[in-house]
């Protein structure tokens, strides 16, 4: 008889318990409860942000004029924007179950979902930087975080997916910089017109074959219950939402759309630069300093479609201005989005 | 505290510093300073468990004053949008923290045995009281070789 891999569907939920259920899981699985799978569905809109991520990142106004709530998860990756649009679903471990390279446990834990996309009638692969898509675009947002002595990995069908909201509720520090963002989202990320109760079975049986475990219909424990509520107090509370002290980062303003997909606005010295990059090619860009003279477009248009790593050697041809520029680009730093 | 990593040792294209300890399921290293019945000790991630966390996007470290207890997690790190615990390999109170490393943690990636210290701790007694630890080079050498050939063997880091 093969293991238990628990499945337990939490339905449509809170803003709060979309997040704190799957969490209460992780607990428990860590405490000796089975593998689980799990799915929520936030009932209203919200933004989540990643364990590390500096709140400052939210436009805390915008979210209050919209209504929507602001949570702090324990796994990585930046803030999102989450709706009803959005069917997500978790994996949950005991840690030793899983391999202690963090890039393969990921690849792993994500071929899965992979295998009920496609069952699902979906094109989808896991590309090289780790991403569900089709195609070039990503369809699938992921996190993962070890808690205790689980591991879990989150993931999402996106039906539905908002993108004017999920670029407003990023603090930037320009209109430039939120209209890059938002044109590369509308590149890079795209719904998947999935039946969603035919993903949830693709889904269940996927990691149910890929983790040779048998599904079983669950629910949390009463010690999972307990937990929940305490997870319920600690999410709601203003110290949780501050997140972990930090040193503040040396880089400038970066927002990852995708893998390899990114905007970011910089200041160095007078110089100022707006900039979408994909995979370390310069795709658009809005340029000011003092002494180009006339030159600004001429410069925007010299830099686009040039890789990250000759800017400066492109920009010198702007003599001082331009060295300027390439100072505000050299603060960037791609692999660390 | 003196950073001393010249008696860094390739050990199939990894770097080993010998002059240290460290704890073998949590590739973390501790240097030691000070007297043998109040030491103080220096923390950081060996070469390897960098590899296999990926690129390091984020580090979040305790203040100084916090208990350290053996085993138990005293900060995080986040690599590939995976967030996973800083595992302490001692007990102790933290009593410097490496914000350079904090505010740029590809330092830990660049110079996991000198500018990527994480922090600095005094311990509660004596490092023989501190269990699970590697002290003898030799013995250090051949573990590091072992978990290299491993990971490499089982696929957790490329050949």
């Amino acid at each position: 008889m093969p293991e238990e891999l628990r499945i337990i569907d939490f339905g449509r939920v809170s803003p709060l318990r979309s997040q704190t259920t799957w969490h209460a899981v992780a607990y428990g699985v860590s405490e000796g409860a089975p593998a689980t799978l799990s799915f929520a569905r936030p009932s209203h809109p919200y933004v989540c942000v990643g364990y590390h991520r500096d709140l400052a990142e939210v436009d805390r106004d915008y979210c209050r004029s919209n209504g929507l709530p602001v949570y702090r998860r324990m796994v990585g990756g930046g803030p999102v924007y989450l709706d009803s649009g959005q069917l997500f679903f978790q994996i949950t471990l005991p840690a030793a179950a899983v391999s202690p390279s963090r890039v393969e446990a990921l690849r792993v834990l994500l071929a899965p979902a992979v295998a009920a996309f496609r069952a699902a009638g979906v094109d989808a692969r896991l590309d090289d930087d780790g991403e569900i898509c089709v195609g070039d675009r990503k369809i699938c947002g992921h996190g993962a975080g070890q808690i205790e002595d689980a591991v879990v990995v989150c993931g999402n069908l996106i039906e539905r997916f908002d993108h004017e909201r999920a670029a407003g509720v990023l603090a930037v520090p320009d209109k430039e910089q939120r209209a890059q963002t938002l044109d590369l989202m509308r590149r890079y990320v795209s719904a998947t017109a999935v039946d969603p109760e035919r993903f949830r079975a693709s889904l269940t049986t996927a990691y149910a074959a890929a983790l040779g475990l048998a599904p079983v219909s669950g629910s949390l424990t009463s010690a999972e219950r307990a937990r929940l509520a305490k997870l319920d107090e600690r999410f709601s509370s203003e110290e949780w939402l501050a997140g972990p002290a930090r040193t503040p980062s040396a880089r400038p303003r970066q927002v990852k759309v995708r893998a390899g997909v990114w905007t970011f606005s910089a200041v160095s010295g007078p110089a100022w630069v707006a900039a979408s990059v994909v995979r370390d090619v310069v795709t658009a860009a809005r340029l000011r300093a003092p002494g180009l003279n006339g030159r600004t477009e001429a410069a925007q248009r010299a830099i686009t479609g040039v890789s990250l790593a000759q800017v400066p050697d492109v920009l010198a041809a702007f003599g001082e201005p331009g060295r300027q520029l390439a100072a505000a680009f050299a603060a960037a730093d791609g692999k660390r989005v | 505290m003196a950073n001393n990593t010249s008696a860094l040792l390739q050990v199939d294209g990894f770097p080993l510093a010998l002059d240290r300890l460290y704890h073998p399921e949590t590739h973390m290293w501790i240097a030691l300073s000070g007297p043998a019945s109040a030491p103080t000790a220096r923390i950081g991630i060996d070469a390897l468990g960098v590899e296999t966390s990926g690129t390091l996007a984020q580090l979040s470290l305790p203040d100084t004053g916090t208990g350290l207890a053996a085993g138990r997690p005293f900060g995080q790190l986040e690599a590939a949008k995976f967030v996973g615990p800083l595992v302490s390999p001692v007990a102790g109170t933290v009593t410097a923290v490496n914000h350079a490393v904090a505010a740029d943690p590809g330092l830990a990636e660049r110079d996991p045995y000198g500018e990527g210290w994480l922090i600095e701790a005094r311990l509660t007694g004596p490092v023989c009281e501190q269990t699970g630890l590697l002290a003898d080079p030799e013995e250090i050498r051949q573990w590091f070789a072992a978990k290299l050939a491993d990971y490499r063997l089982k696929g957790v880091i490329a050949g």
